[in-house]
């Protein structure tokens, strides 16, 4: 069967990982983030700027103790994509057993 | 390059992150050890104080509060930048506690103003957030100690006011300090550093 209809901005390792963190905490760091997820600043930056642009989360940049700062939330949009996204892999997964 | 992931593999991520996140929470024992030793001093401290005669003697227990909350409130904001997370657990905590305090420092100011011993209804107040606190973060003595709360808060309402603050300290000691211990033990086996 084929994969495709599953949402694309959220069918990607590093951004379904960030999703499912932030799904479950109210807001997180830059840090955090990048402490539970074990990647790369870079790689990270650039899937919070696509997650950011599809309006599945929001980015506060702030100075904390003179250093920058950046805390993601989950939006509304976000938990629907993230809902939909698993109803998706599990409807897949009921079709293959 | 973005990897590709199967749907199981998929579903083994989020449930790998959901837990991790769930793993983030604050560690609360601080504040039980801190107000529990606070306050425990302070109820034997007001109690001597009376019986030395002390006219000022109560004022030992705006003290702690002050010390206490200055305390709280330094390793509180110290803790949420190191943790960098906060979690819906850590909110709900933060608003049943701050609801707590407000309501704590009102009752007081009721009691105070009524003539009565702030004492036994400052101990059934206790009772309620501590015993949700334990009820949220699954820790059965937490909950014990907020049973206790109720249990001494009732007893004291028949307990000779001179003997009042040391029934106090006695329940801070068993509802706050024990259980705080404990916590201790248990979220540091928990999360090693």
């Amino acid at each position: 069967m084929a994969f495709a209809p599953l949402d694309p901005i959220l069918h990607n390792q590093l951004r379904l990982a960030v999703m499912s963190l932030l799904v479950s905490v109210e807001r997180a760091d830059f840090n955090w983030l990048l402490e539970k997820t074990g990647a790369t600043r870079g790689n990270l930056s650039v899937q919070l700027s696509k997650l950011k642009d599809a309006g599945y989360i929001k980015v506060k940049k702030s100075f904390k103790d003179n250093y920058p700062n950046t805390a993601c939330t989950i939006t509304t949009k976000g938990v629907d994509a993230f809902e939909g996204y698993v109803k998706g892999i599990r409807t897949y997964l009921d079709q293959e057993l | 390059m973005e990897t590709e992931l199967t749907p199981s593999q998929s579903l083994q991520l989020i449930q790998d992150m959901v837990q991790q996140a769930k793993q983030s929470f604050q560690k609360s024992n601080f504040y039980f050890l801190l107000w529990g030793v606070l306050f425990a001093l302070a109820g034997v401290v007001d109690h001597l104080l009376q019986r030395a005669g002390v006219q000022m003697h109560w004022v030992i227990w705006p003290a702690m509060g002050v010390i206490g909350g200055l305390v709280s409130g330094i390793h509180g904001a110290r803790e949420g930048k190191r943790q960098g997370v906060m979690t819906w657990m850590d909110r709900v905590q933060m608003w049943l506690w701050g609801s707590y305090t407000i309501t704590l420092v009102l009752l007081i100011v009721a009691a105070v103003s009524w003539g009565r011993d702030p004492n036994p209804f400052v101990l059934l107040l206790t009772g309620l957030p501590t015993f949700v606190t334990g009820a949220l973060i699954r820790f059965r003595p937490l909950m014990f100690g907020g049973v206790l709360f109720w249990m001494i808060g009732l007893l004291s309402l028949f307990v000779l006011r001179e003997y009042s603050s040391l029934v106090f300290a006695f329940a801070l000691v068993a509802g706050y300090l024990i259980p705080g211990i404990l916590l201790k033990q248990h979220e540091d086996g928990l999360r090693p550093a």
